[in-house]
This record gives C-alpha cells, sequence and structure tokens, in this order.
C-alpha cells in the first residue's frame, strides 16, 4: 500500500569482473538487479516493498566512472558516471553545455552525488532531463553481454516508460556522442511545479550550428521529454526549420508543429492541454534562444 | 554575549535552545535510545474510504517469528476526542477513511514488523464514500457516524444525529434580509478550498513503555502532552498518575502535534507487550496520509454595503470537510463561526458554520485553527465588494476593518487592537500606491492587500502553571508545560524568568523534555497562546521567587521590601547600597548575625494563570458577552508576477505587519512572520490529492509539494505594532499562527490586479493560471 | 500463496542475506561495523553507532535531513548502503564542531536566528559546509540551487541562505 519503512532484504554483491557480471545475471535472472547510484531503485523498492534478492554493484568495473573525450571520437561516459560529476566536467561544459545544463536540474545536489548518468538512462522515465540533452548530442548507448558489445541509439533503447531494450544478459557499460559539430549552441529548459528541484512538467533541449548546405543555413536540433512514452526527437520539426530562412514567425510555427506532435497524459502533476502548451511555449523559447546566440 | 540588565523585554536575545540544535545535541523523540528489550510497532491500515470490517485474522502475522503482539480494536472500545468523543483507538466495526489503522503489529525489528503487516488479514464491505463536505451535509447522504447521538460531547458543541453533521455553530444577528434590501453593492461567492497538510520535518513518532505494575509512559513529538496524557488516560479509563508523557524537542508542529493521532495506538500496542518499549514511527508517506489535516472547505459567502462602502450585512454557509473523525474539527468550526466575519464591522449577520464528516483523513488544528481557511474567500469577496463600489481595496479596509471597542459578531466588545496601523505599515512598504513596472515583458506584476484576526480558539477555562527553581549557583531552572515547537517558547519563558529575577539570561535554563511526572500543567501549545498564557505564569512564578528572595533579605537587612531590587543576579537596596549575590543564598539562605540561626532556603516560585471571563455564546444566535479572550490582527501585502507564457507565479515582496500587543523578543516575531510568509504562501499551491476511491494519490515529497529554497519571495518585509491587552505580559499576546492566516487570498488578491482573473479555488497552479489566461484573452477577442 | 511458505520464503531471504564486516571512517573516528546488505548509512549512523544528530526525514532523497559528507561531498545517508563505504570518510553534524568551538556558519546560525525546530539544521549545516568549501563565495541564486534538496517548514529559508553568506564572508567553512 504505502512505501516500507527501510529496504525489503537483499543480497549486496560487489562485481569483480565483466564476466563476474554475466554469470550471476544469467544464474539469478529476474532475482537480480544491477546497482548504480540507487536513488531511483531504492525508492522505487520502497514503494513496492520488495525487490530482487541479489544488487550486483556493477559501479567499480573498470571504465565504469570514466569520461574520456576527444575531438576525433567524441565523448565516451561510463554508466556509473554521477551527475555531479558529468556537469562539471570542463570538456562537458565546453563541448557538451546541454548535458550539463540538463544534469545540474536533476533533483538536487546531494542526489547529484548519487545519481549516474547510466543508471538515469536505464530507468528509463518518460521525464528524465537527461534524455533530451542525451537526444540532441545523438547519444548511443554501448551495452555489453556475455557475446559482445552492440550499440543501440537511444531511441532503441528506450521502448517504453520503463521500459529498455535490454535483454536478459546485457548491461548499459557506457554511454557515447560524438563531437557536436562547429559552433553547436544549445540550452535545456524546464518547467517544473517548483523553480528548482521537481520532475520536469515539460523538457526541451535545443541544440542549434551552422549549416551552409541548408536554405535556412542552420540545423536544429530538439529534445523532449515527459509529454509521450518516451524522450523524442521531433524530426519532421528539426526538417521545416531546416528548409525556411528563420524568423520568429518560423520559430513559432515550427514550436506549433512540436506541440501537435506532443501525446501528454494527463495526471495529478498537469493537464494534458497544458503540458501541450508548454511544449509550445518553450520550444519556442528555446528556438529563439540558440538563434540569438547564432548569430 | 551577555545581557545583565533587567529589561530584556524587547530585547532579541538568542534562542535559549539553538545550541543543542546546531551541534546535534537536540534529543528528538527517535533519538531517545533504548536498550535491546526494544519493539518496533507498524500499523495495519485500510486501503478503503469507507467500509464495514466483517472479520480480521491476525493468526498468519502471530505466527512469524519475531511477531510479539497483533492488536486490534475487537476488545478495544474506547474512543478519544478532545469536544466530540467520537475517534477509536484501531477502527473495529467499521473504517472510515483511506488509511485508518485497523491493527498494530509489534515485532522485535522494524522489518519483520514490516513484514507481519502483510500476512494479516482483513475482509471488508465496501461502504458507499463521500468526500465532500456540502454533499456530506445533506440529509440523504449516507451517515459516516451512524451512532453520533451516543458520543459526548462538551456543552458548547452540538451535533445533529441522523446527519453528517457534528457541529452547527450559528450566528444570527440583526436582520440580514431587510438590511441586504438597503444594500448599495451586494457580492457573492463560492471559495472552496482542499485539505492541505502540516508536513512537519519529523514525521510522528511515539514510544510506548506499560509496565507489569500498570505504569505507563509514553515517549511522543507531541505539542500538548498534558492534553495527550489527559485524552488517551480518559479513552482507556486509567488514572492520570499512571499514564506519563514525556514530549523531547519538537521537529515541526504547527497544530499537526496537539492532540493524539497514533500516540494511542502506541500504547495499546506497548500493553500487549508489558515489560517492552514499542516504537511506533511513521514514514514519511504514512504522516502524509495517517495524520490529521488542514479541513477542507467550501464557503458561500454574501456580503452587501451601503452607498458609503460601509459594510451592511453578511450572509454565510460554511462547510468544513471535518474527515473521519471530527474530534477537533468540531471547535474549528465553532471557531470559525465565531469570528465568520473576518476583520470587519459589521452589524447584520447570519451565519452557519458547520463540521461534515467526509470519508477524508480527519481533519485538525492546523495552524490558523479555520482562520487561513475562512480568510480565503472573506478576503476576496471583500476585494469584489469594494471593486462594486470602485472603492480602492485598502480604502475599503479602512472604512470596514475593526476597531477596539467595537460590537464584534458574537458581541463583544473588541479587545485593544490597531490593525488600520498594520494596514498603514504594508502599503507603505508594499508602495501600495505606486503601480509598478514588470521586471520583463513576458509578465504581468500585480499587488494585492488582505487582512486577517484570529482569537485562541479554546474551552473558558485552558490554563497554564509554572514553577522557578534556583540552583545552588544561582543559575536558575524554569519549568512549565507548554512546548517549543520552534517558535520560541521556551526563549520567551527564559527571558521573562529573567527580567523579573533581575538574573542573567544566559543563567537560565528551560527544564526539558517536557515531562507530565514533573513539568507543571500546560492546557495545550496551540492557538498563539504561550506568550501569553505561559507568559502571565512565568511571570507570576518568576514574582513569587522574586518576593521570597527579597522578603528574606528586607529581613536579613531591616529594611523595606520596596528599597531593594535585583540586578544582575544581585540583591541591592536603592536605600543603604547594601549587595548580597544570589549564589547560594537562593538555596541556603542567609545566616543571622554571628550565625545564631538561619533565614529563608531554597527558593522555589511558582504562578498560574487561566483567563476566567470567557462566556458561553447562545446556541442559535451565536451571541454573547465574551466569545474570547482577545484577537490579534494582522495585515500582508504581496507584489507578485505571472509570467505570462507558463503561469508561473513569483512572489516578488510580501509585506506583513501584525498587532502583537507587546514584542516579548523582536527578533523572534521577525522569524516567524518570515516562516508564516512562506508557509502562507506555500499553502496557496499545496493539496491533498485523492483519486475516486478516496486514496491518496500524492503522498510524498516528489508530488506534495512545499516551499523550497528556490520559491521564496526577494523580499519579506516584517515589522509590528503594540496595542498592548490588559491581561498579557506586559500586554503581549501570540502570533505565531497569525502569520500565514491571509496569504493565500493576498496573493489572489494581487493576481486579480496582474491579470484581472479570480481564482475562488485553491490549489493555484502555474497550469491552472495559464490555462485561465488562455481563456481570459479568447473571451476578450471574441 | 501458503502461509508456512510466507515463513519460510520470508527466513529463507534472510538466511541468505549476507552481512558484511566494514570500517568507516566517522568524523575523523574508525568504527568497524557489521552491516546488513539493505542498511544505509541513515540507518547505520542513528541505529548502530548511536550518531543520531543525522535526521531521517522521507527516506527517499527528498528533504535533505540526512545529509552527511562522503569524502567531503554532500549525499542523502537515506540512499547510500552502507556496505558500500568500506574505508570512506564520513563526517556528520557531531563532527563539526569540538570542545564546544562553533564553525563560522554554525556561529552564523545562532547569530542570525537561522534555527527554529531544528529538525532540519544538520542536513542544512552539512550541505551548507560542503557549498562553502566548493564555493567560498556564493552568489544567493548559488546558495539556492546548491540547498534546494534541504526543505525547511519554519524559517522561511532566508536566514538560512544569509547565514551562508555571512559565513562566507567570515572565511569560509573551516
Amino acid at each position: 500500500m504505502l512505501a516500507r519503512p527501510g529496504l525489503p532484504d537483499f543480497e549486496y554483491i560487489k562485481a569483480e569482473t565483466f564476466q563476474d557480471v554475466f554469470d550471476r545475471m544469467k544464474e539469478k535472472g529476474d532475482d537480480l538487479k544491477l546497482l548504480m547510484g540507487g536513488t531511483d531503485l531504492f525508492v522505487q523498492m520502497r514503494d513496492r516493498g520488495e525487490g530482487p534478492s541479489f544488487l550486483l554493484d556493477v559501479k567499480g568495473l573498470p571504465g565504469m566512472q570514466e569520461i574520456s573525450f576527444d575531438k576525433k571520437n567524441g565523448l565516451i561516459v561510463g554508466a556509473a558516471v554521477t551527475l555531479n560529476s558529468l556537469s562539471s566536467h570542463p570538456n562537458l561544459v565546453k563541448y557538451f553545455n546541454v548535458l550539463c545544463e540538463a544534469a545540474d536540474t536533476v533533483g538536487n545536489y546531494q542526489l547529484r552525488n548519487l545519481a549516474t548518468l547510466g543508471g538515469n538512462i536505464c530507468n528509463a522515465s518518460p521525464s528524465a532531463d537527461m534524455s533530451p540533452a542525451a537526444l540532441i548530442y545523438d547519444g548511443k548507448v554501448i551495452v555489453e553481454s556475455s557475446s559482445g558489445e552492440r550499440e543501440l541509439s537511444l531511441d532503441q533503447f528506450w521502448i517504453g516508460p520503463g521500459k529498455t531494450a535490454l535483454k536478459n544478459d546485457e548491461f548499459l557499460k557506457r554511454i557515447q556522442f560524438p563531437t557536436p559539430p562547429e559552433k553547436a549552441v544549445g540550452c535545456y529548459l524546464k518547467l517544473g511545479r517548483s523553480k528548482m528541484g521537481d520532475l520536469a512538467i515539460v523538457g526541451v533541449a535545443v541544440l542549434a550550428f551552422p549549416d551552409s548546405t541548408l536554405p535556412a543555413g542552420i540545423q536544429f536540433r530538439i529534445g523532449i521529454n515527459s509529454t509521450a512514452p518516451i524522450a523524442y526527437r521531433v524530426p519532421s520539426v528539426e526538417e521545416f526549420l531546416s528548409q525556411n530562412p528563420i524568423s520568429d514567425e518560423i520559430l513559432y510555427k515550427a514550436a506549433e508543429m512540436a506541440m501537435d506532435i506532443s501525446a501528454p497524459i494527463e495526471d495529478q502533476r498537469a493537464t494534458a492541454i497544458y503540458q501541450k502548451k508548454m511544449v509550445r511555449n518553450l520550444v519556442y523559447k528555446g528556438l529563439k534562444e540558440v538563434w540569438e546566440r547564432l548569430k | 554575549m551577555t545581557l545583565t540588565e533587567s529589561g530584556l523585554i524587547g530585547k532579541s536575545v538568542p534562542r535559549t535552545d539553538v545550541m543543542d540544535k546546531i551541534t546535534g545535541c537536540a534529543v528528538f523523540v527517535d533519538d531517545v535510545q533504548f536498550g535491546p528489550n526494544l519493539l518496533h510497532g507498524r500499523l495495519v491500515r485500510s486501503p478503503y474510504p469507507h467500509a464495514l470490517i466483517k472479520k480480521i485474522d491476525t493468526s498468519k502475522a502471530e505466527a512469524l517469528p519475531g511477531v510479539k503482539a497483533v492488536v486490534t480494536g475487537k476488545d478495544l472500545t474506547a474512543r478519544l476526542g478532545l469536544y466530540l468523543i467520537d475517534r477509536p483507538i484501531f477502527a473495529y466495526d467499521r473504517v472510515r477513511v483511506y488509511g485508518e489503522p485497523v491493527a498494530g503489529v509489534v515485532a522485535t525489528s522494524e522489518h519483520i514488523a514490516v513484514e507481519a503487516v502483510k500476512l494479516v488479514e482483513v475482509e471488508y464491505e465496501l461502504l458507499p464514500a463521500i468526500y465532500d463536505p456540502v454533499e456530506s451535509a445533506q440529509p440523504d447522504a449516507p451517515l459516516i457516524h451512524p451512532d453520533l447521538g451516543s458520543y459526548s460531547v462538551a456543552n458548547f458543541i452540538f451535533p445533529e444525529p441522523g446527519t453528517n453533521i457534528s457541529e452547527n455553530f450559528k450566528i444570527r444577528k440583526g436582520d440580514v434580509e431587510a438590511a441586504f434590501a438597503d444594500c448599495t453593492a451586494v457580492a457573492e461567492g463560492r471559495f472552496r478550498l482542499p485539505p492541505i497538510e502540516h508536513v512537519p520535518i519529523e514525521t510522528h513518532t511515539s514510544i510506548a513503555l506499560s509496565e507489569r505494575t500498570g505504569q505507563i509512559t509514553l515517549w511522543a513529538s507531541s505539542q500538548s502532552p498534558f492534553a495527550m496524557r489527559d485524552m488517551i488516560a480518559q479513552g482507556l479509563g486509567i488514572s492520570h498518575s499512571k499514564l506519563r508523557v514525556i514530549a523531547p524537542v519538537v521537529g515541526g508542529g504547527f497544530g499537526g502535534k496537539a492532540g493524539v493521532t497514533m500516540e494511542a495506538c502506541a500504547v495499546v500496542m506497548a500493553q500487549a507487550v508489558e515489560g517492552r518499549p514499542v516504537k511506533l514511527r511513521l514514514t514519511r508517506e504514512e504522516e502524509f496520509v495517517g495524520t490529521s489535516t488542514r479541513q477542507s472547505l467550501v464557503s458561500d459567502i454574501k456580503v452587501g454595503c451601503d452607498k458609503d462602502g460601509t459594510l451592511q450585512a453578511m450572509e454565510l454557509t460554511y462547510y468544513f470537510g471535518g474527515g473521519a473523525y471530527n474530534d477537533y474539527g468540531v471547535n474549528i468550526a465553532r471557531a470559525a463561526g465565531y469570528s465568520c466575519t473576518g476583520p470587519y464591522d459589521v452589524p447584520n449577520v447570519k451565519a452557519d458554520s458547520l463540521c461534515v464528516y467526509t470519508n477524508t483523513p480527519v481533519g485538525s488544528a492546523m495552524r490558523g485553527f479555520g482562520m487561513p481557511e475562512i480568510h480565503w474567500g472573506l478576503e476576496q469577496i471583500m476585494d469584489r465588494l469594494a471593486e462594486e463600489m470602485g472603492m480602492d481595496p485598502v480604502e475599503f479596509r479602512y472604512l470596514n476593518c475593526v476597531r477596539t471597542d467595537d460590537e464584534i459578531v458574537s458581541g463583544m466588545k473588541m479587545t485593544p487592537i490597531d490593525l488600520e496601523a498594520c494596514i498603514d505599515k504594508v502599503t507603505k512598504a508594499i508602495k501600495w500606491d505606486k503601480k509598478e513596472e514588470p521586471t520583463a515583458p513576458n509578465k504581468k506584476r500585480g499587488k494585492g492587500i488582505a487582512i486577517m484576526w484570529k482569537a485562541p480558539a479554546m474551552p473558558p477555562n485552558p490554563g497554564s502553571a509554572a514553577v522557578v527553581r534556583f540552583n545552588e549557583d544561582a543559575t536558575l531552572q524554569v519549568e512549565v508545560g507548554g512546548q517549543e515547537i520552534g517558535q520560541g517558547a521556551f526563549t520567551v519563558a527564559a527571558q521573562i524568568a529573567a527580567d523579573v529575577l533581575g538574573v542573567p539570561y544566559e543563567n537560565v535554563t528551560v527544564s526539558t523534555p517536557l515531562d507530565t511526572k514533573y513539568s507543571p500543567y500546560e492546557w495545550q501549545t496551540v492557538a498563539s497562546r504561550l506568550t501569553w498564557s505561559m507568559g502571565n505564569a512565568v511571570k507570576a512564578a518568576a514574582e513569587d521567587a522574586r518576593f521570597q528572595i527579597l522578603e528574606t533579605v528586607a529581613d536579613a537587612w531591616d529594611e523595606d521590601i520596596e528599597d531593594l531590587t535585583i540586578k544582575d543576579g544581585i540583591v541591592i537596596s536603592f536605600k543603604s547600597e547594601r549587595e548580597q549575590p544570589l549564589d547560594k543564598m537562593v538555596v541556603y539562605g542567609m545566616p543571622n548575625d554571628d550565625f545564631e540561626g538561619w533565614k529563608g532556603g531554597p527558593v522555589v516560585g511558582r504562578g498560574r494563570f487561566m483567563p476566567t471571563y470567557v462566556t458561553n455564546l447562545d446556541p442559535e444566535t451565536g451571541q454573547g458577552t465574551r466569545a474570547v479572550v482577545h484577537y490579534t490582527v494582522g495585515a500582508q501585502a504581496v507584489d507578485l508576477e505571472v509570467d505570462l507564457e507558463t503561469g508561473q507565479l513569483e512572489v516578488l515582496n510580501i509585506a506583513s505587519v501584525y498587532d502583537v500587543g507587546r514584542a516579548i523578543n523582536p527578533d523572534l516575531i521577525m522569524t516567524q512572520i518570515e516562516g508564516g510568509a512562506v508557509h502562507g504562501m506555500s499553502s496557496a499551491y499545496e493539496a491533498m490529492k485523492f483519486n475516486e476511491d478516496g486514496v491518496v494519490i500524492n503522498p510524498s515529497f516528489v508530488d506534495y509539494r512545499i516551499s523550497t529554497f528556490a520559491d521564496i519571495p526577494r523580499k519579506i518585509h516584517g515589522d509590528y505594532v503594540e496595542t498592548p491587552i490588559d491581561d498579557g505580559p506586559w500586554g503581549a499576546r501570540g502570533v505565531g499562527e497569525h502569520v500565514m492566516v491571509q496569504t493565500a487570498p493576498a496573493i489572489a488578491n494581487a493576481l486579480y490586479d496582474a491579470v484581472g482573473i479570480r481564482f475562488s479555488d485553491l490549489p493555484l497552479s502555474a497550469d491552472k493560471i495559464y490555462m485561465a489566461l488562455e481563456e481570459k484573452d479568447k473571451t476578450q477577442k471574441d | 500463496m501458503g502461509e508456512i511458505e510466507i515463513i519460510l520464503l520470508t527466513n529463507k531471504k534472510r538466511k541468505t542475506m549476507a552481512k558484511h564486516t566494514i570500517t568507516l571512517i566517522i568524523n575523523g573516528q574508525s568504527e568497524e561495523l557489521v552491516v546488513p546488505s539493505n542498511m544505509t548509512l541513515l540507518h547505520t549512523l542513528r541505529d548502530q553507532l548511536g550518531l543520531t544528530g543525522t535526521k531521517n526525514g522521507c527516506e527517499a532523497g527528498e528533504c535533505g535531513a540526512c545529509t552527511v559528507l562522503i569524502d567531503g561531498e554532500p549525499v542523502n545517508s537515506c540512499l547510500v548502503l552502507s556496505v558500500e563505504l568500506d574505508g570512506r570518510e564520513i563526517t556528520t553534524i557531531e563532527g563539526l564542531s569540538s570542545n564546544g568551538k562553533l564553525t563560522p556558519l554554525q556561529q552564523a546560525f545562532v547569530d542570525l536566528n537561522a534555527v527554529q525546530c531544528g529538525y532540519c539544521t544538520p542536513g542544512m549545516l552539512m550541505a551548507g559546509t560542503a557549498l562553502l568549501r566548493r564555493n567560498p563565495k556564493p552568489t544567493e541564486e548559488e546558495i539556492q540551487k546548491a540547498m534546494v534538496g534541504n526543505l525547511c517548514r519554519c524559517t522561511g529559508y532566508q536566514r538560512i541562505i544569509d547565514a551562508i553568506m555571512e559565513a562566507s564572508r567570515q572565511g569560509g567553512a573551516q
């Protein structure tokens, strides 16, 4: 009924090797979950009053907490990198500022010392702040199983609210982002019920960079959360924007198109119609902001 | 900082409890250490809002290793209540709200107790549930308390058996029909607000120990240990001397810890495991679901004025959603009744203030005790009436606000206040006459004002007692029964004692924790009454001790007691300039010459205070000589902005001024004003949310949002005025609740000024505001 | 599921629940402890070590009353497993002041009357201390952002912001 005090019983195991992880996942199946920051998992376990018998801590495995970047290969973020580590990393601040902006709006400072990017992405909440930011940077997830690695785009990885394409014997190792094009500017706009610290009622990430091959001269990328089963890009809107000389009216029209695509559900947090209007208003605001900065 | 002068009254001395709190030494009830025999309790709660209990099977739970007892209401027909004794400790024949305790499990660990709760099997037969107080007040509504007629009830509460109405307070004054007929302008409206929660950061927690001798000790996070003892002792039929309540530091109360919530459950559970203490601690989710709330209210208000704008008539009905049990709620409806007009002089009033059972959490005392609920509608309707008359809202209030000695709605004469001075100060601080530019092009800005009044809502005879006791080194122990809940009660007590006795403030300690075994009696820590009532008792106790000291010294020096005083802990004679330090003398007395005998002895001062002049009110008209002890009044003005793109509100400035009679500790008053303004602002956004099955769907901080660091107004301008009452210490009275009473309607009035839309229902939200703005835009274009 | 199965399953789960021996360095003192897997640092501090200054407000990472420092960084101790902290340095409210000497931040809380009921105060002090250590001269907005995870129902927050600013003027968090 109500969340229980404290956590249900489980056994904590610290993974020693990747093979260790595959073996145990195979052996225990659904009775084992991987432990990252725990900020979502523990709250869920309290809410449900039960959980897996085994939590396997993979945070200490090689590469899981590493951030590496070079302009040629782009950014690699280990799945266990905390949101505070992410948002304060100089290369992210310089080249992936929207990831930093989005990370800084998640929860509160204490939580961000525990919450990880990988955990956040695997939690697959429709309202996750990292999702629109990761989408506009064309993030890819690298998952690994005993048979090796495979790569998925984020829209392949998220298949529904709280659901990922991870198979029973797979886990998320790292998230990769290609270096954004030259002179890219971006922002993350979040509307919550409180000024800070809330979930996103609507969150919009916008990236823009010059592209002289386009009639508009600018390519926009727009990522939106909370208004569909998973966070999403709006390729038709991005296409529309790229084909027309940019003006205030065009930006507004694009925002309206995004609004029409959005499919929010009504819940205790906001009405559906308000969420739709806010998609429009936030997309418009984000587009204007990056356009101004590019001028 | 050493404050060695008497003349501490009016000084912003540092809090007496601050060191404990900033070092982590302060002991809250969950911090009290028990030994290895401590057991843990969990409550089995009803998943339904209204149902008969057909069967409870505890056998599986009892069989779980580690479970020591499972308790139900089966053999426990005791009921609890203050004014209306309607609440069982554990539901036994029916449940009346989602989350109501049906059984209690006691186990060797909280973990095992959690598992055992799942094993208790309860069979329910659903009954129709009713959530809206107006619906529930109708004659054909399904009865929530069919036995209402059999409940004991205080002689000033009038339930209506055969209905869901637990109290109907009436005002019939003058002739409203005739008065309305002559009114130049009339405004009418319905206003609604949902239940909201206290949300103390410390959840309710209690530990109970029932010894084999029958002696029961109850540790609880409690505002009112004596009331807790009284209610539980009466409910269980045991002597007050057999039940001891210890109330350590309280992590926030706001009225939610004023009575009994789950503490009686802990006592009953402890009785089942004699000799072992049982801890019952509510999780945050249980705090949201299973503790009392502020009542919901639907108010229908009609108000009229003459051609000059002077109020002539008011007709209103208040439907308070009292929740499943109305043991406190009935007094809220009553208090809302005898103050139903708000702080206005209205000669003709017809009012019905009802407390109505609903299948929602127990409605109870929350900061303001009915006043925030009614001012939400009152202060908006006054603005509307002013607008009808083409009057400025401030001008309207100057014309109509209540003044000292006015005959108010219950027929008594208004006690000393100066509401006009409060209005003066806030309008100046907020620059009322200046139309301010919004801070950005996508924003609209507006200002609003709201005034308030409140009287302590108490039975006619609530008493305070105090003792002051010297240690050998002339440091002083002050013993009271009034609880420190953050408002500064202990500091004021220490300050008053130090001032009267002429001892350094930092030499005074308030004896804690409160303990009904040792502490002097205090009716309750509610109603903003401690500074006034407990303050009077402490003052009397200190004066008693002072007299004992001076009498001994006067005798020893063969001088007149009038020529002596105490300063900085030393008795001084104005006449002879002789000095006698209090050190040692306050316990050992003074020797005669040549040590031929001794005078004096241990100095123990005692004092008490109880008002003696509150009278009955006529049950049909609500009229009486003296409904309440006194009123405190205040004004708030708000300057805010609306973001037209999102509907978000930002409060830029709140000006908040109250008439406190006498400011014993000015900075403590400021802290109440600041905290209250933010609490009041938060209350405009808060709401308990239920689904169609009566289940609370926002029992966490994620979805029940309270103001955070990021939400506070940019500026709070706080101030006070001092119009003394004749029976407060130096004229002082309390202000702890008043500071949040009218913030929500002040915001609503400012919102109207900014965007021309009135919101008659709480909660406000950006969603609501934005959609209303779009709607207004549309209708204007059409 | 029958009653016997439930009891056996519960017992079985308890039997398989491992206990771990760990060493925590708390306020400079080494403490060797045996902890079950599912015990959070909050409960280890309060129930195993009797360090009750750290408070339980929500057990969901929302209210900040349980804030402690791990290797100097503020975290919600209600969401951290003790078993993961072997060898780590933990600072709680009990470790801020010693011998009656308050830190500048604690003194500022006293001087500016930034405490009412006191329940949120340890968490505020820990989060505020961490903020001043990483940002000795924060703006008001930076304070709001750093502290938004600490809820208070009594004070209205302004005094706490003022106290952090005052401590910053007095030389920070040492």
